[in-house]
């Protein structure tokens, strides 16, 4: 099965039955190796009330190799690069473990899926995985000074929904 | 020649004796300024424990400061043992690293120039949308059909349902401020 056509079948499967709190597709359907992804924050933490849109770009040996993944606002999380690329291990091939942590059932194979991929994401902004730190300055803070990493995260969020 | 070649070792001995008799003299002196248990602590300092912290900070903190401690304070060290991947040992219960300046002396580094991102009503052009949204939250929990055949149609629909949840996200959120205020 050729990348996009696997593709379109996820795009297909995702709207006919999108998990809770996730909307994703192409940014359009002449390209579709180009996805765009909202999240919503999941409730009890303090992403709560928030959604956050995120770049999915598909190689085209997808999928083979992984997507990988950016968000489009400030997201302060250990696991998130300033620049909003996502570190998470259902994003890195079983190949490439740069951090030699990482079990492989937990790693990107053709088995996983946006749809995995996604809810991964969702269900990392609620857990921080402390031994990966992508970004080490809100790594620290959510070890050291919850409260003030908390306060970040809502301002974040309240901002991006354009809301001071 | 036979008193010169007595002259030399007794020299040597001269010199010897004195090496150490001044070393002996030296040395009570700075003994005695620390106290025995705590004669290694004072070459690490809570500054290197810090950086090093931040440069790994899958470390606890003792346990860099023990390793510090251990090799005496040689941050170069540390840092080839962390890197060379044979970790960092645990330190003695007994053991306590020196507080961390960062929580009062660093500012916090989430000022730190960052590239700021358009808010969500600005990046979907939303604005227009924002007061119509007593409208759309009637619509919201009905579902309606997600998937088409024509390309077009499903490109709208995935459309709306990302306007919705935005727009959803917004009023609740504003709905949770008003009602603080």
């Amino acid at each position: 099965m050729s990348a996009s056509k696997r593709l379109f079948k996820e795009y297909k499967a995702l709207c006919s039955d999108p998990p809770e709190g996730i909307t994703a597709g192409p940014v359009s359907e002449d390209d579709m190796y180009l996805w765009e992804a909202l999240i919503q924050g999941p409730d009890g933490t303090p992403f709560e009330g928030g959604v956050f849109p995120a770049e999915l770009k598909f190689p085209r040996d997808y999928p083979l190799a992984p997507p990988s993944m950016r968000f489009l606002v400030d997201v302060w999380h250990p696991n998130v690069y300033p620049d909003g690329r996502v570190c998470i291990s259902i994003l890195h091939a079983p190949g490439d473990d740069p951090n030699m942590y990482e079990h492989a059932s937990e790693r990107w194979s053709p088995i996983q899926s946006v749809e995995k991929i996604l809810i991964s994401v969702m269900s990392m902004l609620a857990e921080p995985n402390d031994e990966s730190p992508a970004n080490v300055d809100a790594a620290r803070m959510w070890r050291e000074r919850r409260g003030e990493y908390e306060k970040i995260v809502r301002d974040n969020v309240r901002k991006s929904l354009g809301l001071e | 020649m036979a008193e010169q070649t007595l002259n030399i070792p007794q020299l040597v001995v001269f010199l010897l004796v004195s090496y150490f008799a001044i070393r002996w003299y030296l040395k009570p002196s700075s003994g005695d300024a620390q106290p025995a248990g705590g004669r290694r602590a004072p070459t690490v300092t809570a500054a290197q424990v810090d950086q090093l912290a931040q440069m790994f900070p899958q470390f606890d903190r003792r346990q860099i400061a023990w390793d510090l401690t251990r090799n005496g304070g040689n941050m170069a060290a540390t840092t080839e043992r962390v890197l060379s991947g044979s970790g960092l040992e645990t330190p003695p219960a007994s053991f306590t690293a020196p507080p961390s300046q960062s929580a009062s002396a660093r500012p916090t580094p989430t000022n730190a120039p960052k590239p700021s991102q358009p808010d969500l009503i600005t990046r979907y052009n939303l604005a227009s949308k924002l007061n119509s949204t007593s409208e759309n939250s009637s619509e919201a929990p009905q579902k309606t059909k997600t998937w088409s055949q024509d390309k077009n149609e499903r490109q709208a629909m995935l459309q709306r349902r990302r306007e919705e949840m935005i727009l959803t996200a917004r009023r609740k959120m504003e709905e949770k401020q008003k009602a603080k205020s």
